[in-house]
């Protein structure tokens, strides 16, 4: 029997800014949580995901969970779930929905200036403990995840 | 509450893992002096400097700007009809290309091919960009006379519509400029490209 390929990408979901905290990142309390911030019209954003997804293999999905966060204009959604399936990008993708990005910004990070990309990182008891701005390495993804795993 | 959830983070020694953003350590603040700069135009490579056109304006827009990025494009037309009009009024808007990725070349034909008649310069090496903090295309700074920042953000909250548009903040910035008021709302956020950089 032929081995399954990676599972088909979820469907995009939609996330308020005040829901974020509890639907992106406490849903996965217990776990240390990557918060990718994105969108399809940013280059970096999707040079550096083929490196999100290696680096989130060394770690077991007990132990850590990713989420992907769209910043594309809610009339992308399809794109957005193209570029995903595509790719065969195995993570739980939102898209921020917000009539006003500044409300979405500030609701996710006040010291986020709204350029992407932009990663966040939680610790298990949902902590902000690392902000990564700019395209990431594979080596950064896991050395942020790391230090966030550390007892 | 975020805060304290930094200060606990700290305390637990994870300092080192907490980076702040390279945009806020250089940001400019509102009312602080903005850096003056001499850059050339893409157009022509004619030098354009920024005490020159404070001289003579009531304020100057400055926008970085991108020839690739689509939420710069987004505002092409918006941009172009903000620096006719305020122009007329006394505010020249004048566009920094600071992308290592789009020569300057590129950023003559792309004003032409999009009907950008305002001048965009050319920082090569992003030096300006560093020096202002800026990070996003397409992101904002009004200087007074001065060369004090007035406004830094936004052009407006909404990139897909520009008849749909709630919170004209750049507008409203340099309306009250001109009506010699404070400007109501002077920082904002917008989701942008980040500037490529050197």
């Amino acid at each position: 029997m032929a081995l399954a390929g990676p599972a088909a990408s979820e469907p995009v979901k939609l996330v308020k800014p005040e829901q974020y905290r509890a639907r992106v990142v406490a849903a996965k309390k217990g776990r240390v949580v990557l918060v990718n911030f994105w969108a399809t019209w940013c280059d970096p954003c999707r040079e550096e995901m083929p490196a999100l997804v290696s680096a989130a293999k060394a770690f077991s999905s007990k132990d850590v969970a990713v989420a992907l966060v769209s910043t594309d204009s809610l009339k992308k959604t399809a794109d957005v779930q193209r570029f995903l399936s595509s790719g065969r990008i195995p993570f739980v993708c939102w898209q921020a929905k917000s009539p006003d990005p500044q409300r979405f910004i500030d609701a996710v990070d006040k010291s986020w200036n709204g350029a992407v990309p932009y990663t966040l990182v939680y610790d298990r008891k949902g902590e902000l403990v690392a902000r990564l701005a700019g395209p990431q390495t594979e080596k950064s993804f896991g050395d942020a995840v790391r230090k966030a795993l550390a007892p | 509450m975020k805060r304290r959830t930094v200060l606990a983070v700290v305390a637990l020694g994870f300092a080192s893992s907490l980076t702040a953003p390279a945009a806020r350590a250089g940001a400019l603040k509102i009312r602080a002096p903005a850096p003056d700069f001499t850059l050339p135009a893409a157009s022509d490579g004619k030098a354009v400097a920024l005490k020159d056109l404070l001289a003579k304006s009531k304020a100057v827009t400055v926008v970085f700007v991108a020839t690739k990025c689509p939420v710069s494009n987004a505002y092409n037309t918006r941009m172009e009809a903000l620096g006719k009009e305020y122009a007329a009024k006394g505010i020249p808007l004048v566009g920094i290309n600071s992308n290592k990725t789009e020569p300057a070349a590129e950023v003559r034909e792309h004003a032409e091919k999009h009907g950008l008649t305002f001048p965009v310069l050319k920082d090569d090496g992003n030096r300006i960009a560093d020096a202002y903090g800026a990070t996003h295309t397409p992101e904002v700074f009004v200087l007074d006379p001065k060369g004090n920042l007035l406004y830094h953000g936004r052009i407006d909250e909404n990139q897909d519509d520009p008849q749909g548009v709630k919170s004209p903040d750049l507008r409203n910035a340099l309306d009250a400029v001109l009506a010699g008021k404070p400007v109501p709302v002077a920082e904002t956020k917008a989701f942008g490209c980040s500037i490529k950089r050197v």
